[in-house]
């Protein structure tokens, strides 16, 4: 057995990566997701928090306090390097992110308030025995945020406001390995669970003519695992060369996020804005796998990733038809941030164009039930992992029907 | 007409509901061919031989076999036929891979094969995979072969009066496949080099022009060349110097080898003590470059002194000399065919450069595979034959090489949808 069956499992958190690049889905508002999740310069509610903690100090309401859910039902596509008619499909559960916003003022100026929320929960499922299995399998990661927040009106212009951020990451991974014995192949499955904090700060101009320009900047926050559960199922004449207890760290930063709103009331009805989100994913380089008992099968693997930085622009607006009734649609494209070269089947992030539609309804002055639907094309692309020689054509459907429920005092 | 928008709202609703992501797949094409009836002709590794024998499961995840498959797409009509064994042990000689001696090595596969593996199946035909394990070129060509090579005799038509060849052209093939000459080089080599000598290459020449002019009346076709014999893992897994002596036992076999100076030990590794009739003392210590054979009984070298002060026989190993004389008859005898494929006009399969990338070390989705002995993953547990991802690889081969030469588009396979090697 001189020669290393080589475990480069990848990425754990990719889930995290899937939702965030081609599948980013920013779902902290039902009100933004059907304005193609234009935020930044809003402050309709304690949303904001999350959105544009400078922008939360302006919130209209005494008290506000937000939640809802989303459905996430997304498919992925392969098709294996021509010529081949070789295709695989995901067979995806359905994420459910939800979020949980209170805000209150606390004095004219002052707001306080807090986000919880779930940016990361998808998972992503290949059909069983798929080609690209030794790859990945089956990737899950559920993110949960908790962000206190402070916001303060400096003038009548200009407010400011920063966010202290808590993330706790769940992840769990299995893989197939090139390893076969009667009962069929061997696998891994890694799961483990993280936390660790960053911050959210940002500042808000609103004009008196009705124009609202913000910015925010939410930290990045490296996800480090330092001893994820590595459970190994091989041949028993291979147990050796994978111990049965064996731990394994990785660290996986989720990238930090530059983000520039701007939006213009034209009327008592209608408002449109556009956002644009930098988002730093160069941060992501390689993913490093480091086992606690290494054997000449199980050795340590670096990764490539090379992701690039990424740019998103999003357009949106809202139409009041009357007190009870708001109309919202919105759209963005959400470039791929991943390495053509270094495309792996655990982050089938592709150049997205999103469409959006929304509505909320008002049975009176203080509730508000808040609906959208997003719908994600992720647009074909062939790319390939060089480093295993796994190249194909990948496409992605992604529909998000979401619906919440606002208070207002 | 309202109901009709009314449907086609409907159905686009649905499609976003349904949200499936679907890529246009792309039309095989089969270029300047007719793949109707497609033919195999070869040895043991066109007959989908592996693990030391011939059994189903191998005879199904054969190259021609799986090449047919990928032919079905571009014209192939009809059933491709092979003369299946009805078990999973062939004619008895199965390896699978087990435990001997407290590590994994390949062992005899337990259990008694079907007596029916051993009758004639010839009512079953005409075959398309005429394939026959231990064929040489000239053996293609030879009326009677049946009578001489049980393989080719379970599905002769007639065992005594057919040869592999008329059976071909009597299928009358619109395209085949030929993939013959490693034999004539193989018999030499896994005999120590003191059997049969290596067929020349004028009559390979001969026998392999003589093949193609009767297949291409009908057919047009693809060949392969052969690999470097020497390089396979039959070869490469025991090395010439794998006796690991201490300083105590080095020193007691200096002692014993007193009478013969240019035989010394130290501790570490030292090269294998062998027989040798071309040299002065008839017994010589090997050198690098000098290879072992897969079938030197390893027991006899830990039990009884094997290499050390038991001088192994000739037959377990090659020589420099030897090795040289093979990779001069491989290159020879791609000479021929590259000259005869140009001449025929077929499509050629460079397989002595696969297996030159193989031994770097290459990934074919996602899946590594380098020429080492089972762990490798394209060798099967004989260290000659081909696994089932190695046939697979192989096939994916010939479908480049039809593509290329005839502007056909055959899909490949995905090579990891094929079964690899059962550990226990």
């Amino acid at each position: 057995m001189r020669n290393p069956i080589k475990i480069t499992l990848l990425l754990i958190f990719l889930n995290y990566s899937a939702l965030a690049g081609g599948y980013q889905v920013s779902l902290h508002g039902q009100r933004q997701a059907g304005m193609g999740l234009i935020g930044t310069s809003l402050f309709m509610d304690a949303s904001a928090a999350f959105y544009n903690p400078g922008a939360l100090a302006l919130m209209p309401q005494q008290i506000s306090i937000l939640g809802g859910v989303s459905g996430i039902f997304s498919n992925v596509t392969y098709q294996m390097t021509y010529p081949s008619l070789y295709q695989a499909q995901t067979d995806n559960p359905i994420g459910t992110p939800f979020y949980l916003y209170a805000a209150a003022k606390i004095t004219d100026r002052l707001v306080a308030g807090i986000a919880v929320n779930t940016p990361f929960g998808n998972g992503l499922k290949w059909e069983e025995g798929w080609a690209g299995r030794f790859l990945i399998q089956e990737i899950s990661l559920r993110a949960i945020t908790i962000q206190p927040t402070v916001s303060f009106r400096i003038s009548d212009e200009i407010s400011a406001g920063a966010g202290f951020v808590y993330t706790m990451g769940f992840v769990e991974m299995e893989r197939t390995l090139p390893v076969e014995g009667v009962d069929g192949e061997g696998k891994v499955n890694i799961s483990g669970n993280t936390a660790n904090y960053g911050f959210n700060a940002g500042l808000q101009y609103a004009g008196r003519n009705g124009l609202n320009i913000g910015i925010s900047y939410r930290s990045q926050i490296d996800m480090a695992v330092d001893d994820a559960e590595a459970i190994f199922s091989v041949p028993l004449s291979l147990s050796g060369m994978f111990p049965a207890e064996n731990s394994v760290a990785v660290t996986l930063p989720l990238p930090a996020n530059l983000d520039f709103g701007l939006s213009y009331q034209f009327s008592r009805e209608l408002m449109l804005g556009i956002a644009l989100n930098y988002v730093f994913w160069d941060a992501y380089q390689d993913l490093t796998f480091n086992f606690e008992t290494n054997t000449p099968a199980l050795t340590d693997s670096s990764n490539p990733r090379e992701y690039s930085n990424t740019l998103i622009v999003r357009a949106g607006g809202e139409y009041k038809v009357n007190n009870s009734l708001y109309l919202r649609a919105g759209a963005y494209y959400d470039p791929s941030p991943v390495n053509r070269d270094y495309f792996s089947p655990e982050t089938p992030s592709l150049n997205t164009l999103a469409l959006s539609g929304g509505f909320s309804f008002l049975p009176n002055s203080q509730i508000s039930i808040d609906a959208s639907l997003l719908f994600l094309m992720g647009m074909e692309e062939s790319v390939t992992y060089s480093p295993e020689n796994f190249g194909g054509t990948y496409k992605s459907r992604v529909l998000i029907p979401g619906i919440g429920i606002s208070y207002s005092l | 007409m309202k109901k009709f928008r009314y449907t086609l709202l409907f159905a686009f609703a649905f499609s976003l509901l349904a949200c499936e992501a679907e890529i246009d797949q792309y039309t095989p094409q089969a270029g300047d061919v007719d793949f109707s009836t497609y033919v195999a002709l070869g040895t043991s590794l066109t007959a989908g031989f592996a693990d030391n024998d011939l059994y189903r499961s191998a005879q199904i995840n054969s190259y021609p076999n799986i090449l047919a498959g990928q032919l079905s797409y571009v014209g192939l009509s009809g059933e491709f036929r092979q003369p299946l064994m009805l078990d999973e042990l062939g004619f008895g000689n199965r390896l699978v891979l087990g435990i001997s001696a407290g590590s994994l090595a390949p062992v005899p596969a337990t259990g008694t094969p079907d007596q029916r593996n051993f009758a004639s199946i010839a009512a079953d035909g005409p075959f398309h995979n005429l394939g026959v394990p231990g064929a040489l070129a000239a053996h293609l060509l030879f009326p009677g072969y049946g009578t001489l090579n049980p393989y080719y005799g379970r599905f002769a038509s007639n065992p005594a009066e057919s040869s592999i060849i008329a059976e071909a052209v009597a299928l009358q093939p619109s395209f085949f496949s030929l993939w013959v000459g490693n034999n004539e080089i193989l018999g030499y080599a896994v005999q120590g080099g003191v059997g049969t000598g290596i067929t020349p290459p004028q009559e390979f020449q001969a026998y392999y022009s003589a093949i193609l002019q009767q297949l291409v009346a009908t057919a047009k076709g693809v060949v392969a060349n052969i690999p470097d014999i020497s390089s396979i893992p039959f070869f490469r897994t025991i090395p010439y110097d794998a006796l690991a002596l201490t300083q105590t036992q080095a020193t007691m076999l200096n002692a014993a080898y007193a009478m013969a100076p240019h035989i010394s030990f130290s501790a570490g590794a030292n090269g294998f003590v062998v027989e040798d009739t071309a040299h002065p003392a008839g017994i010589r210590q090997l050198q690098a470059g000098e290879l072992v054979l897969l079938t030197l009984p390893l027991d006899r070298v830990h039990n009884e002194g094997w290499g050390s002060s038991t001088p192994i026989p000739e037959q377990y190993y090659l020589s420099v000399d030897q090795v040289n004389n093979i990779q001069q008859a491989v290159e020879s005898y791609n000479g021929i065919i590259t000259s005869l494929a140009a001449q025929f006009e077929l499509a050629l399969v460079d397989v002595n450069q696969l297996l030159v990338d193989g031994e770097r070390g290459i990934y074919f989705d996602a899946l590594a595979f380098n020429t080492e002995f089972v762990t490798g993953g394209v060798f099967s547990l004989d260290g000659v034959h081909l696994s089932k991802r190695g046939n697979a690889i192989v096939a994916n081969a010939f479908i480049e090489a039809i593509n290329l030469t005839y502007r056909a588009s055959i899909p490949k396979v995905a090579v990891g949808q094929y079964p690899g090697i059962i550990f226990p």
